[in-house]
């Protein structure tokens, strides 16, 4: 496991400098936020980083129990996103910086990305005027 | 200035055009100047500068961190906080998005004739297929280059040869002749219609489209104030023109058509046209700055993948959430909802909720640990807050006189 002293310079807020930022994958792609941090409690050491969890039912959690109640019977509901609670190890973090947390992850691959797969192939891909004309033009 | 940078001039043009200059500013210049002829010019003007120190800002933001507003807010003052001040600004974004459509569907009406609730399905279908289709660069040239139409308010104003003194005088704050709280629920409609949220949240996630670094300091503060000034200007246009043309005939614009008729004693026969192009295309602009604005906003809140160069294949959630609004907000009108009733309830509402977006927006500007040296000095923080406490004093005050009051 990395030490957060290799990732940055200075002291590490975790409510300030992780917490909330913007998650992308090996190839930058914004995959989501850092909804929940997980900690690790060991006997006669400091507790420690363990894991950066995503999605909907951690920040319903965040913000009110009955919250949290509603968000996961709506997932089960809607049965698209299989894993309600993406948790990722914090060795998979690649980079830490002002603006985003790197993973060694794919995004694509990811219960992160479970809503945006199903929307492009159920929904996007039934749209005829799919082809942006000269992509990114400047 | 090399060319890319020069260019950019385009996104502070667009951001005015479709921001600053839009349904808003039409129906709240030509009710302005009609009603109570210069004399509101100062609220035009205070709005002016705190939107130009306001934008200046929002873009060093972006230059300096990388990051845009909202998705800055979330990151520093963390989900709970932002998830109120969201939801109240997603839905004040829905009316004013509902107005601008109101407001294209209105001048195509002027032009065809045909009824405006019959444009409001055919607008949001090419609305959305524009944004759909269309790269950031494409939208902000074709939008920058088809809104220098709106000058002919300008152009108006010109040839009418409005009394200068009169308008000079209008600059500096005066108490009412007559009405006062007709007076100053105007002034803050006013405010309202210049300072509109969405066009922080917009010209930051516009500037990290056009990938700004600190290069573009220097830069974004001409492009804020060229901008934004020139929006001021087609506003202090549309004021002075219905001061002259409607004014004397009182005419009070409770109806759209009734503003129509502005441009027509500077040109006898096109006035009618130019006025409907001129209304349709700044409501186009700031109805593609709204969406964009709503779904920047909600991906950046979530961390999706976003961006409008990027086609919607790779931003599926960014994409259907502008798609989503659109169509919402175009079944206010075509459910008949009348398009100058929305728009003086969503300019109104958008100085209400000033203080959500300013507030954060200040201490964010403030944290040096974020912006360096480049975090605001304090000539921006006190220009800025005293402004602010202006704006929202006359707000507090004037909203509810005005409810009161039944008007």
């Amino acid at each position: 496991m990395k030490a957060l002293k290799d990732l940055v310079d200075d002291d590490l807020e975790l409510a300030r400098d992780v917490l909330d930022k913007q998650v992308v994958d090996c190839e930058e792609t914004k995959m989501g936020r850092v909804d929940g941090l997980l900690l690790e409690l060991r006997d006669g050491k400091p507790p420690r980083v363990h894991s950066i969890e995503m999605g909907g039912v951690v920040l319903a959690r965040r913000v009110h129990p009955g919250l949290e109640r509603v968000v996961e019977w709506l997932r089960r509901r809607l049965n698209v996103r299989q894993t309600a609670v993406y948790s990722v190890p914090w060795s998979e973090v690649e980079e830490l910086n002002s603006y985003h947390v790197k993973l060694n992850a794919a995004a694509l691959d990811t219960p992160a990305f479970d809503w945006e797969r199903w929307l492009r192939d159920h929904v996007i891909a039934h749209i005829p005027a799919a082809a942006k004309g000269g992509a990114d033009s400047e | 200035m090399n060319a890319k940078k020069a260019a950019t001039l385009a996104l502070g043009i667009l951001t005015s055009v479709g921001g600053f200059f839009d349904v808003g500013n039409i129906a709240t210049s030509a009710q302005a100047g009609a009603v109570f002829r210069y004399q509101l010019l100062w609220a035009l003007l205070l709005g002016t500068f705190l939107v130009i120190f306001l934008v200046e800002m929002s873009g060093r933001f972006a230059a300096v961190t990388r990051q845009a507003m909202p998705d800055a807010i979330r990151t520093h003052f963390g989900f709970t906080f932002w998830l109120v001040p969201f939801i109240v600004l997603t839905l004040v974004h829905f009316l004013v998005l509902g107005a601008e459509i109101g407001g294209i569907c209105f001048a195509l009406h002027l032009v065809s004739g045909l009824p405006v609730q019959l444009w409001a399905l055919p607008v949001a279908v090419l609305l959305w297929l524009f944004l759909w289709r269309s790269t950031f660069g494409a939208i902000e040239n074709s939008s920058s280059l088809l809104g220098l139409i709106t000058l002919a308010f300008v152009w108006a104003a010109w040839r009418h040869h409005g009394p200068a003194g009169q308008i000079l005088a209008g600059m500096l704050p005066s108490l009412p002749h007559q009405d006062p709280s007709r007076y100053w629920f105007m002034a803050v409609s006013l405010l309202g219609a210049v300072i509109s949220p969405y066009l922080f949240y917009f010209y930051s996630s516009g500037a990290v489209e056009d990938k700004w670094d600190d290069s573009y300091i220097a830069v974004n503060r001409g492009v804020s104030v060229i901008g934004m000034g020139f929006g001021s200007l087609i506003s202090l246009g549309a004021i002075v023109v219905a001061a002259v043309v409607l004014a004397p005939r009182g005419i009070q614009v409770d109806d759209y058509h009734q503003a129509a008729l502005m441009l027509t004693q500077a040109f006898p026969f096109w006035g009618f046209v130019l006025f409907a192009v001129s209304m349709g295309i700044a409501c186009v602009g700031a109805a593609v700055e709204v969406s964009l604005s709503m779904a920047y906003t909600t991906a950046q809140t979530f961390g999706w993948n976003w961006g409008e160069n990027l086609d919607p294949r790779e931003d599926a959630r960014f994409s259907l959430t502008y798609t989503i609004a659109i169509l919402a907000a175009a079944l206010l009108i075509l459910f008949g909802v009348d398009p100058l009733k929305l728009t003086l309830l969503s300019m109104a509402v958008n100085a209400a909720v000033l203080p959500f977006v300013a507030i954060p927006f200040l201490l964010l500007m403030n944290d040096r640990k974020a912006l360096g040296k480049h975090a605001n000095g304090w000539i921006s923080n006190t220009v800025t807050v005293v402004m602010l406490i202006l704006a929202l004093v006359l707000a507090v005050v004037s909203i509810p006189l005005m409810i009161v009051g039944g008007g």
